[in-house]
């Protein structure tokens, strides 16, 4: 009989007169294998916050190893053996890579030489260990806002790791992780010791099946249950709850009829302080299509996106057309190329009614030649969850939330070609197959439509095109249809490093 | 597009591996520019008595008191803690050097070390009410407390000397053997400055400077692996007031005087002007960039601007920098990404 590690007592958390968290208790065996799903806005994050400390509950006990830990700092619960990683990998960019995870790896004050000498020692080959953990011993040196999105996370949880945590609090480790990432980063977590507790938020249902022993599901701040895999998977509340159609994803039909191309891109290089990421990449996306881009973290995604965008500088000799014209990377906006990037990147300081109106009054000064185009209104209809959310602001709102919020600025701009950065991370399975509509929506009204992804399932729904960037340049360009077949099925594993079934989700 | 297409192997490896090299060189040309360029300036500094008379050189005692403000200034940047208050610890530091002295405690290192460590305590005291705020709301705190260190020097007579300030018997190095002599004065100045430098370097490579860095670049990670900011920002903060401490036992050593003037808010202003535009020489907080950045305010304000044009080519100086710096960035990186760029 295992023992209780952190018993929860009928924790609840309000903001204001929004309730995210309704009285909710649980118990939570030392080396429990705890997963926490739920669709976007359910809490989930909420309960992680009030067990790791950042946010006090309004009401409600937490006890960890029998000790009430409710009124401790979060510094406090760390020293405790608590540990966590947060939504947004939360590492120091302006250090390297190294020098993070050594940040995790603290000491008692000693002033004798020799120890000091010890420390420093058995200090380094901590962090060695750490960074070979998760695979990072390559980029030890590297500073840490230099990595893609999904290093980022690894080396978070590499920080993490190094301090030995005896519970791990993990919040959507998988997002933006790439397949073969994802495996890895289950077989970190399944190599863990027993002792050590994992409460573990994910989307990716796969991996919180592969990993969970126990389930709980929460929506809306409201427990819905709490058992066993299987339990859960049957559990006819939790599928209306949470699950999306479990059917496959229906690639779409090629659309018919020659179309403008919109976005022509030429001989694209860019990199980051004199090291390549892209190498000459051409590209091009047509009117009224969908072309995704696919890759590992790594392989030169974002940064395509971000030059066109015209976030990042291209290398000379890179000719970026829009319509025929050069796309100038100061007027992106005149141009009506709108973004939705990774991250996110909203106003902190806007409310949801208040980023509409910005994006809404940019697209009718752009986009006045096209006619009415969409409204706030048709956003809304469009992206329903945003609707009774008009006077939050971005830090009031769960991550799947934002990421609505982001694609609705967007489509506010009316752009000609719209570029999304893994949009579907973050997201719940049925979120995502409305987002599957939205996408389709937009393209059918004729926007060329650009993205990154690392969901496949997501990518086969709605794009026309499929590129395979592999470090640096496109590895392959394909229709949907062409890549449902087997040669290019394997091609496609090989190239991402896991069979496609992997990342159904 | 409908079929696959397998693009040929390009240069990609050959170019990446050219372009790395050539960063790599123009860094290395660099380093040992700036090498080279620091070593000239420390003989410079050395020999500046033989070069010229005693206006220089109390001038660059002057400047080096400034640098010690500055660079206490830039410790606290570094931790992302922008202080317009480092005066206060310089008063505190001069004051007690000032007092010991009238005491007939006259000698240099030992008065040094007082003035360095009373500062370091005043700070500690003061770290849990100050660390409370951060950005421009510590700011602000830093900017009262500044007020309130002039208010305190000014009413508190019978320890200050008001308005008036303290006169100081000469530091000594030996008992009995009083600094009198411009350039002795100046090089005890220069040696002090130099011990104080070899301390902060090492201090910029320790563990304590990277926690810092940390809690300026993500704060709730750091309070996530269980660090106290408090406790590790209030050492930082300490440190600094050590730096600043120091720099007034010197004021004394070069004035054998001081007065509130001496922590006004002009000098206040210009310590935080070097630091910030030792920030903007090199893009991120350095001690280089705040010591070069101190003696270029000396240099343009008390010597060239020394007919009364001080502040004006001061504000010239100030605009300059900050707005000069991404076009000469935007060159460099046109010359990295120019294509045949190792050729």
């Amino acid at each position: 009989m295992s023992t209780v590690l952190l018993h929860l007592d009928e924790i609840s958390r309000r903001y204001g007169a929004v309730t995210a968290l309704h009285p909710l208790s649980l118990t939570i065996p030392t080396g429990a294998r705890h997963a926490i799903i739920g669709p976007n806005g359910a809490g989930k994050t909420t309960l992680l916050h009030l067990i790791a400390g950042t946010l006090a509950p309004t009401e409600g006990r937490i006890v960890l190893n029998s000790r009430p830990i409710t009124r401790l700092s979060p510094a406090a619960r760390a020293d405790l053996g608590v540990g966590r990683t947060f939504q947004h990998p939360a590492v120091v960019d302006q250090l390297t890579v190294a020098d993070n995870v050594a940040l995790a790896i603290r000491r008692r004050l000693t002033f004798a030489v020799h120890q000091r000498a010890g420390h420093r020692a058995l200090r380094a080959a901590r962090v060695a260990a750490a960074l070979q953990q998760v695979g990072l011993t390559g980029e030890a040196a590297t500073l840490a806002g230099q990595l893609p999105y999904g290093r980022r996370r690894l080396l978070e949880i590499a920080v993490v790791l190094a301090a030995r945590p005896r519970l791990l609090l993990l919040d959507e480790p998988s997002a933006g992780l790439d397949p073969a990432e994802i495996s890895h980063l289950t077989a970190v977590i399944r190599a863990l010791p027993a002792e050590v507790t994992v409460v573990l938020v994910d989307h990716h249902l796969p991996l919180v099946f592969d990993l969970a022993d126990t389930i709980t599901v929460l929506a809306s701040g409201q427990h819905v249950a709490t058992g066993g895999s299987e339990q859960i998977r049957n559990d006819a509340l939790v599928r209306d709850a949470y699950f999306a159609d479990t059917t496959p994803a229906t690639t779409r039909a090629p659309r018919k009829g020659a179309r403008p191309t919109v976005l022509d891109i030429e001989q694209l290089s860019a990199g980051y302080h004199g090291a390549p990421v892209l190498d000459q990449v051409d590209l091009t996306v047509s009117a009224g299509t969908v072309h995704a881009l696919l890759g590992l973290n790594g392989a030169g995604k974002s940064t395509l996106i971000n030059v066109v965008a015209g976030l990042h500088p291209a290398r000379a000799g890179t000719r970026i057309l829009l319509d025929g014209t050069d796309l100038r990377a100061s007027r992106t906006a005149r141009h009506r190329v709108a973004l939705v990037p990774q991250g996110r990147r909203l106003w902190t300081a806007l409310t949801v009614s208040e980023h509409l109106a910005m994006a809404a009054a940019a697209g009718r000064r752009f986009g006045a030649g096209d006619g009415p185009g969409r409204d706030v209104a048709d956003i809304l209809d469009m992206l329903p969850v945003l609707r009774n959310k008009l006077r939050r602001y971005p830090a009031q709102m769960s991550g799947g939330e934002q990421q609505m919020l982001a694609i609705a600025r967007a489509l506010l701009l009316r752009p000609r070609l719209l570029l999304l950065d893994e949009p579907s991370e973050g997201l719940a399975p049925q979120i995502i197959d409305q987002l599957t509509t939205v996408i389709t929506g937009v393209a059918n009204d004729g926007v060329a439509v650009l993205l990154a992804e690392q969901n496949q399932r997501f990518a086969r729904a709605v794009a026309d095109q499929i590129s395979v960037l592999d470090s640096g340049h496109i590895e392959f360009t394909a229709t949907t249809a062409v890549l449902a077949r087997p040669d290019a099925q394997a091609r496609l594993a090989e190239l991402l490093g896991v069979s496609t079934a992997g990342t159904v989700a | 597009m409908t079929t696959m297409t397998n693009p040929a192997p390009d240069t990609f490896t050959t170019g990446s591996a050219e372009r790395r090299a050539t960063a790599d060189r123009a860094a290395r040309r660099w380093r040992h520019a700036r090498r080279a360029l620091g070593a000239v300036a420390a003989l410079a500094a050395i020999a500046l008595p033989a070069l010229t008379g005693p206006y220089l050189i109390t001038l660059a005692a002057t400047a080096i008191v400034l640098a010690l403000l500055a660079m206490s200034t830039q410790l606290l940047a570094v931790a992302g803690l922008p202080s317009f208050g480092q005066t206060t610890y310089l008063g505190i530091g001069a004051y007690t050097a000032a007092l010991l002295a009238a005491a007939g405690i006259t000698n240099g290192p030992a008065l040094l070390a007082a003035a360095a460590g009373t500062a370091a305590l005043a700070a500690a005291v003061l770290a849990p009410f100050v660390l409370r705020t951060r950005g421009v709301t510590f700011l602000m705190v830093t900017v009262m407390i500044q007020g309130l260190a002039v208010a305190v020097a000014v009413h508190w007579t019978s320890v200050t000397g008001g308005d008036e300030g303290r006169h100081t018997p000469a530091v000594t190095l030996w008992p009995g053997d009083p600094l009198t002599s411009t350039p002795v004065i100046y090089w005890y100045t220069l040696t002090a400055f130099a011990a104080v430098g070899v301390g902060t370097a090492w201090l910029m490579r320790s563990r304590l400077v990277l926690l810092l860095r940390a809690h300026a670049g993500h704060e709730p990670r750091m309070t996530a692996l269980g660090h106290r900011a408090t406790l590790e920002l209030g050492a930082g903060y300490a440190a600094a007031a050590a730096i600043s401490g120091a720099g007034g036992a010197l004021l004394i050593t070069i004035n054998t005087y001081v007065s509130p003037a001496d922590i006004s808010f002009g000098v206040a202003a210009a310590g935080f002007a070097a630091a910030a535009l030792g920030t903007a020489l090199a893009g991120f907080p350095t001690m280089t960039g705040a010591l070069v950045a101190a003696v270029a305010i000396v240099v343009v304000r008390d010597w060239a601007g020394s007919d009364g044009t001080g502040p004006l080519l001061l504000g010239l100086l100030l605009l300059t920098v900050p707005y000069l710096r991404p076009a000469v960035l935007r060159l460099r990186a046109r010359r990295v990404n120019r294509p045949g760029a190792a050729a």
